[in-house]
Formats: C-alpha cells, structure tokens, sequence
C-alpha cells in the first residue's frame, strides 16, 4: 500500500484539486471554486449541509460527475478526464450498493476480477479483506441476509480490496444507528490506518468528521468555509457560519470600540457589546466602528451566585431552563438585555454551580482564551 | 330500522368476514373461470363421441355409479405423428419469436428507462398505442402489407432491387413478423418496468471498482433484471405456443402450430375429445417446465 503513495514529485500532495467547479445548467453552482490538497495518510472530512457541494466533489474524486471548471490530480497525474472505472480510486458509497445477487465473497473480489487477477490471489486477497472485517464466516452470504453493520464492512472490505490510492467514503456511518455508529467510527478508523489508505470522507454530521478525521473542511454554499483540523475549526472558528455549525455556541455582537492598532494597549479588541464591554485577545485586522460578533463555547461558561472577583468578562442574569443530561447539565441563562446565554456545566464541578436552579440568580464567568473574535 | 340492521348481521354466518371475503374472491374467480373449465376439458377429453354428443363419464347402474374413462383420443394423439410434429412446431415458433422479442425488446426497454423522465410517460404511450386499434385489423395490415402486389413488394420492385414480387405472405417468415410484432409490447412493458427500478448505484459501483460499462451491463444489469426477463419471456413464449389468428391470417400450409390443429378438431372434425386431449396435453407441455422452473427458483433462494 505505501509503495502506491510515492509521487514523482518530492512534495506534491497525493490528491490535488485545483479550482475545481461544478455548474449545473449555466448557473447553479453545486461546487465553486474549490482548491485543496490533501497528503498521503490523512483522513480528509468534507463536513456540510445538505446541498453544500460535498458529495458533488466527491463524485467528481470518483470520476462520476464531470468538473465543469479545474483540474483533480492524483499522486501528480492529472486523473480529470479519466473514467471513473480506470482511476485508482475506489469509493465506499452511502447505503453501501452492494451488488444484491453477488454473494459476500464475490461482492469483494468483483473489483479484483476485474483487474484480471490470478484466481489463487484474488482468493488469498477475499480470504483477507474477510479475516480483516471479521466476516469469515459470511462468504458465502447474500448482502440481504446481513445486518447493517455487518453489511457496511462488506462494502469497506470491497473498496479496499483493490487497495485504492485513494479510498472515498460516502457518509460512511449513515445508514446505521445512533449506538452501532459509534463503535463502528472507531472500527472503521482502526481499518483505515492499519490499511494505511488515504481517505476522503464527507459527513453531515459534525461528531463523526471530528472523531474520524485528522483534517476537515466546512462546506458551505458549493466553497470551503474554513480548512483545518477538528479542533482549530473547534476552538478557532473563522466565521459564525462555521462557529455555528460545529458545536454550539454564543454570539455576541457588537462594534469594535477601540482595536490595538490605535491603543498602545495591547490588551486586544475591544467589542462594545449589549451587555457589556468585551475584550477579546485577537491580532485579527479591524477597524474602529465594525460590526463583530464574539463567540464563547457553552462548556467554557462558568455559573455561580457569588460575584466573581474578577473585572472583565462575567455577566449577570437569570436561569429560565435547565437539562440534565447525566455528566453534564445545560442551562439558559436570561441576561439584563435580553439575550439568552447557553452554558454547559459538568456535573462533578464544583459546589458552587451544584445546586443551581430556575429562576436563580448567578454570575456567568469565562476567561480570555474562550473568546473568539468573528470578523465574518 | 336498528332492529332490521340486527337481524341482516345476524342472517350473515359467521365465518363469513370481510377479510375472507377479500380473500376469498380472487379464488372464487380462479376456481370458477380457470380451474373448473379445465377440468371440463379434462373430463372430454377422457370420454367418447356419440354422433352428435359427448358421452357421460358416470353411469348408474343400480345403486353403484360406473366411471368409464376412454383414453383413446390420448392414444390417438400418441401414435399420429402430426400431432406431436406440430406440438414442437409450436414450440419452436413461440420460442424463436420469445427470443427476437428479448432480443429486440431489451435494448427497447432499457433506453427506455434511461430516457429523460419528462420522456418516459410519451415512450410507454407509443408502445401501449396499437392496443387501441384491434388486433385482428392490425394482423390484416400486415397482410396487405407483405402480399405479392404489397406497400413492400411494389416499393422494391419500383426501386428496381428485385425483378418479381418474394413470396413472403402465408411463410415462416410472415408468421414470425406477425408474433414478434403482437408479442413485442408483452415483453418490453415488464422489461421497462424492472429496468427503472434499477438503482444507479450499482452501475457506478461496478464502474467505480474498475468495470468497463459493457461488462457492466453482463454482470450487472442482466442479472438484476432477471425478474423481468422471465416475466416477459413467460408473457410472450405461453399464449405464442397456442396463437391461432396469426398462424390463420398470416401464415401458410406448412406452417404447423397446435392453435389451428385444436380449431379444426373443435369445428371440422367435431370430435370434441381429441381436441380437449391436444388441449391438455398443450397445457401440460406449458405448465410442466414452469412448475419445475419456479421450484428450481424457490430452492435457490432458501
């Protein structure tokens, strides 16, 4: 497998796509614009809504859709104008479209026939990829006769059977349900690594890109919101398209009132907000007068009754709901101004927040480092 | 008026529910209109002609009732050699026409089912659309169409691409143009019907793991629509083997096919026996394949 990954070019990335655009009709734009490279090892999550463009690019990836605009090269060939069945690229696809009169078996080694393969190897290779998925003993099964999770690690082991540069994975987890799909994440990423594969997948679902991949992008609107890994999109969200689609989160908006560029006080932005004054260590490029918006994750909200002591960066307000959830409890907190502050304590923190209740009056507190600046 | 209610649901036995009797009538009318006709013909065809009349089967005789079963007609029909002659002609005839039919109608169907949606609606009118004119009238067309002083024969013979008329009415040839154009529809509607079911899916998979499209259909499409071929090659291949109006209108002397040999046993000959004997034996050579097929089907799958 690893062979597979060399490049001709010391430093080109294994996949390379290069203003790729997709354009339906003159003038829907599925995909805009898109430009990526994505290194040999890495699990790359294309993470949107429904309509952003991620399945169309990965279609594009697999040769199934035509970019209208852009090249895609793999490991420094250019693969545009290949057909989907002479690329490299083998696809694990939503719901899986397992070859329902085809056996487990043959499904697996129906890639490898293909190849013109002797039949001793494409045995040795099934006999494999089964011990691998831990389907031994249902070779000789129809897909009908198994189990979503059983079925969903037939169509990893034909898709890497062939042992693809590039494996693409179509909401892998989709199909299953809430409890299988969190084991079967981490399954399927034990597989991935110990195959060694690239791998391209595209989610919907936040939890699934952050746990599975090293590397994401948010998709909206056909082009990519911001490109990292889960937890600098986590923590160091650039917009409040991406804040608010990972996670939740508080926004407070508000109006630069004095930025370190005319201050000699690098104390950061400073944010007149509703209800209070923020200040937000931020190097961002702002002007005096913009409209910003602060976010602040729930988990790093912290309640109390007594006033803390620090100046800055706590508020006042009143509890109106309140979830348990088991290790952590939600509240709604009602601000002077109106708004509504979401916070999340743990339910072994201290006593201080332990017996909060509706209606209580408390303090929510957080430090510097839980604000982000959103210029956009 | 409560009362008269009460005593109408009261009149009504009780094994009588609305779920038996939605159950029960597809079985009352197969029992009635299919399986007791058969067993008429089946009864005929066991008993003798007395001039005018077919003789009873049961007789009394004092308190004990006497069957007589006469297996003569089937005797009969073992020993002619004609008869058996024009069963495999039969066969043979509905089994050609059932293979130009898959082989012209599968291609028909299956871009049929790739047509752009807002096309599909107008493509199944076209084929649904000789229905509406008669059968018999279009078999006639044909006729006038392919007789010696015909629309074809005349249209070569102007063109200068033959010197005399070909002889294609009452032939083989006419007779297979005849069933492969009435039977056509039969095998493409459940073709179509199949086909557009097929989940994309499955193409892009096979492509997606290195199969070239054409394989693609081998493996692929072809087996996935098993289903319809068998219905549609069973739609066209049982009323082929007994077609009569086809083989009268349009084929010749030597064109044997059961469906004329049964009319003239019914009306030339009146012997009304035999022609029950050559309708079972016709329904026998049908259904016998069929049944083992279907158990053949039912074990693969358990």
């Amino acid at each position: 497998m690893e062979n597979a990954n060399k490049s001709p070019l010391a430093n080109e990335p294994l996949l390379r796509i290069e203003g790729v655009s997709k354009i339906y009709d003159g003038l829907i734009k599925a995909v805009d614009q898109v430009t990526l490279n994505v290194a040999s090892g890495e699990i790359f999550a294309l993470l949107g809504g429904s309509g952003c463009g991620k399945s169309t690019l990965l279609r594009m990836l697999a040769g199934f859709e035509t970019p209208s605009q852009g090249r895609i090269y793999l490991g420094g060939t250019d693969i545009t104008d290949l057909p989907a069945y002479q690329r490299p690229i083998n696809m694990m696809f939503q719901s899986y479209a397992l070859f329902p009169h085809l056996s487990v078996s043959d499904n697996i080694a129906f890639g490898l026939r293909r190849d013109g393969m002797a039949k001793e190897a494409i045995a040795e290779r099934v006999e494999a990829m089964l011990k691998l998925v831990q389907l031994t003993q249902y070779a000789k099964r129809k897909p009908h006769q198994l189990s979503g999770g059983q079925q969903q690690r037939v169509a990893l082991a034909r898709s890497i059977a062939k042992q693809p540069k590039l494996l693409l994975l179509d909401e892998p987890l989709g199909a299953l349900d809430k409890k299988l799909r969190v084991s079967t994440q981490i399954e399927l990423v034990n597989i991935i690594e110990e195959v060694g594969v690239t791998c391209v997948l595209v989610t919907h679902d936040q939890e699934e890109a952050m746990t599975m991949a090293t590397r994401m992008a948010v998709m909206s609107a056909g082009s990519f919101l911001q490109v990292g890994s889960p937890k600098d999109i986590y923590q160091q969200p650039n917009s409040r398209q991406v804040a608010d689609f990972i996670g939740s989160v508080n926004i407070f908006d508000g109006l630069v009132k004095q930025s370190p560029a005319n201050s000699a006080q690098a104390l950061g932005i400073q944010v007149e907000c509703a209800d209070a004054l923020l200040r937000v260590p931020s190097n961002q490029a702002c002007h005096t007068g913009m409209a910003v918006g602060v976010a602040i994750r729930p988990e790093k909200i912290v309640l109390s009754r007594k006033k803390p002591t620090a100046k800055v960066n706590h508020l006042a307000g009143v509890i109106t709901e309140m979830a348990y959830f088991g290790a952590h409890t939600s509240y709604h907190v009602k601000l002077a101004s109106g708004k509504v502050l979401q916070a999340q304590v743990q339910s072994h923190a201290d006593e201080a927040s332990a017996d909060l209740s509706w209606g209580d009056q408390v303090y929510a507190s957080w430090s510097d480092n839980a604000m982000v600046l959103l210029t956009q | 008026m409560a009362s008269l209610m009460q005593s109408l649901k009261n009149s009504i036995p009780s094994w009588l529910t609305g779920r038996r009797l939605v159950i029960g009538l597809p079985y009352a009318w197969f029992l009635i209109l299919a399986f007791l006709p058969v067993l008429i013909v089946l009864k005929i065809s066991l008993s003798e002609m007395q001039t005018t009349a077919v003789s009873g089967m049961v007789s009394w005789q004092g308190t004990w009732p006497s069957i007589k079963l006469d297996v003569s007609s089937y005797l009969f029909l073992a020993s002619d050699e004609l008869y058996l002659a024009t069963y495999l002609s039969s066969i043979s005839y509905a089994f050609y026409t059932t293979l130009i039919c898959l082989g012209l109608g599968y291609p028909f169907a299956y871009f049929m089912a790739r047509a752009p949606k807002r096309w599909q609606a107008l493509l199944v009118m076209l084929i649904m659309l000789p229905f509406w004119t008669s059968f018999l009238l279009r078999i006639y067309a044909w006729k006038t169409l392919l007789v010696n002083n015909g629309l074809i024969n005349n249209a070569l013979l102007a063109l200068g691409w033959i010197d005399s008329p070909i002889e294609m009415l009452n032939t083989p040839f006419s007779l297979m143009i005849g069933m492969v154009y009435s039977y056509l529809p039969f095998m493409i509607l459940p073709l179509y019907a199949n086909l557009s079911k097929l989940d994309g899916r499955y193409l892009e998979a096979a492509a997606d793991l290195g199969c070239h499209p054409f394989k693609t259909f081998w493996l692929i499409t072809v087996p996935l629509s098993k289903a319809g071929i068998v219905a549609g090659c069973m739609l066209v291949f049982i009323p082929a083997v007994g077609e009569y109006v086809i083989p009268e209108l349009l084929g010749g002397p030597n064109t044997l096919m059961i469906g004329r040999v049964l009319w003239d046993e019914f009306f030339s000959n009146n012997d009304w026996p035999m022609a029950s004997a050559v309708t079972i034996v016709m329904l026998l050579l049908i259904m016998l394949p069929l049944a083992i097929y279907n158990k053949l089907q039912s074990k693969g799958h358990a």
